[in-house]
């Protein structure tokens, strides 16, 4: 009886590591779809910002705010600029995107096992309450 | 057609649907809706701004510079003047200025706008798709509250009847297992669809003929209804009959052999009718022996007339068609083949052809003997001789 409900008492812990675990996978998930939606709007932000710049003409002049300083651009430079960050948003998010499958998956197994440890919980105690 | 097997569930509709989750699911779609409105009436203020500030961009060249009260830190103002009236410094995004003339301005302006009516557009849709879904938690909190049952029957033969709840309809219940029934339901309803089209089909045409069909017409409809409710086992008649008729047709037209082969083909085709339609089939053959002829002769013409009207489309015919050999144990009946072929007449057009045709033996044989170089010409010219309908008949028959 003793050693029932100290492995009673061990199957319990465990769930409740488990489920700490599983909390904070569930924030790593939310924090993880946030950094996206900004990435996301960045990244419409930027392709706005490029469609403006191909309706410049090539005289017209462009300026960057870095700070307080406004800094006077070329065209062409601030296009690649452009670009350049569209690229690196793109690529953030791909790479967020796995890791968000990644966390997703071990969110799932942790589930899993919470729930096999639940399963013996209420074994053994209707195994004890049999006795 | 044995007995159909029915196996019923009765599902309260209260265990299905739990009514805490219906309720908890029904606030999580409330709050979503909450969500999307406040973002709705966010883009309503920008789209605002915007427009406002178009107005001020279009006012402001008009004026070589400006009288203003400038802002001088946090609460200060002193008076001023605002120059270069049309130089706009415009925030293309992600910190980048550009240096633009007030219509250039004006445009770029209007161009975020429409961006900014579309957001708003996508956000109506989805708080649309939102109403739904909670307008059906609703409803469906308020039938589980209200102990409502959901009973289902099932039926093997293809001809299932999904006898609802007592409240209103339940939307959400898919029944996986009723999947196969709703499909063959469905088939059947287009099936007796087309039945019901082709009879009105055949109706005009026939009253267009001779009055004196009409009888024939409700006594076949009638027929017709009853056939329809059959389904299995009237495609495999069909088929049946179509193989019958196809031998009947390659004996050929041409001789008065015809009635002879025509009466072999009936008893034949008798076996393959069903209880019903077996004991008028006899009595059609007793009944007409002597006009066997005749009627083939018109059978086949005024089948060939009905498919001339019927080729409104590949199946409507050919649905019809099914339907009216099961009656008549008349041939050509191609409804589980769509095809080419002009699907021939059923048994309307030979019950109608055996009492309204006996004086039309004469013709047909005439025709028989000019009809036979034309029979490659057959369903164009059916199509277009309505008023020489036997001889059009003819022709789709020889095909």
């Amino acid at each position: 009886m003793s050693s029932s409900s100290t492995a009673l008492r061990e199957l319990q812990r465990d769930l409740e590591n488990k489920a700490n675990d599983l909390s904070k996978l569930q924030k790593d998930i939310a924090k993880n779809h946030q950094v996206r939606k900004k990435y996301t709007i960045q990244l419409g932000e930027n392709e706005l910002v490029l469609k403006e710049l191909d309706l410049l003409k090539e005289d017209a002049n462009v300026y960057k705010l870095i700070g307080p300083v406004l800094v006077k651009q070329d065209l062409a430079e601030a296009n690649a600029n452009v670009r350049k960050r569209i690229e690196y948003i793109s690529a953030e998010l791909k790479r967020l995107d796995g890791s968000l499958q990644d966390l997703e998956e071990k969110q799932h197994s942790k589930r899993e096992a919470i729930l096999k440890v639940q399963q013996r919980i209420q074994s053994h105690q209707a195994g004890k309450a049999k006795a | 057609m044995g007995k159909p097997e029915m196996k019923g569930t009765v599902t309260s509709l209260s265990s299905v649907f739990p009514p805490e989750e219906v309720q908890k699911a029904a606030k999580m779609v409330e709050g979503k809706l909450s969500e999307k409105q406040s973002e709705m009436n966010q883009l309503k203020e920008f789209i605002a701004d915007n427009t406002s500030l178009i107005n001020l961009v279009q006012k402001l060249p008009d004026e070589l510079h400006h009288d203003i009260m400038v802002p001088f830190g946090k609460a200060a103002f002193f008076p001023g003047r605002l120059i270069h009236t049309n130089e706009f410094l415009v925030l293309l995004g992600e910190n980048y200025y550009a240096d633009r003339t007030a219509k250039q301005t004006v445009e770029i302006l209007k161009r975020r706008g429409k961006s900014l009516m579309s957001k708003v557009d996508a956000l109506k849709a989805e708080m649309q798709d939102l109403k739904a879904e909670a307008s059906f938690f609703d409803s469906t909190a308020s039938e589980v509250a209200d102990d409502l049952v959901e009973i289902r029957e099932y039926e093997e033969d293809n001809s299932p009847e999904r006898v609802s709840q007592s409240g209103p309809v339940e939307l959400e219940s898919p029944s996986v297992a009723e999947a196969d029934n709703k499909v063959s339901a469905s088939e059947d309803d287009e099936y007796a669809r087309l039945m019901l089209r082709l009879e009105e089909l055949e109706k005009e045409e026939l009253a267009a003929e001779d009055d004196g069909e009409n009888d024939e017409d409700e006594d076949e409809d009638a027929n017709a209804n009853a056939t329809e409710t059959e389904t299995d086992g009237d495609e495999d008649e069909d088929e049946l009959t179509e193989a019958a008729f196809h031998g009947k047709k390659d004996e050929g037209y041409s001789s008065l052999d015809h009635n002879q082969r025509y009466l072999e083909s009936q008893p034949r085709k008798q076996l393959q009718q069903s209880k019903g339609k077996d004991p008028m089939n006899e009595e059609m053959s007793t009944k007409y022996n002597h006009q066997d002829l005749t009627n083939q002769l018109a059978c086949t013409g005024l089948t060939a007339e009905p498919v001339t009207k019927g080729n409104y489309g590949g199946e409507i015919p050919h649905g019809r068609i099914v339907h009216q050999d099961t009656k008549m144990l008349n041939p050509p009946v191609n409804a589980s083949v769509p095809s080419g072929k002009k699907p021939v007449q059923t048994p309307k057009s030979e019950f109608d052809s055996s009492k309204a045709f006996t004086g039309s033996i004469i013709e047909h044989t005439e025709n028989l003997e000019k009809k036979l170089p034309e029979q490659k010409t057959t369903s164009s010219q059916a199509s277009d001789s309505k008023p020489s309908k036997p001889m059009s008949r003819f022709k789709m028959q020889r095909k």
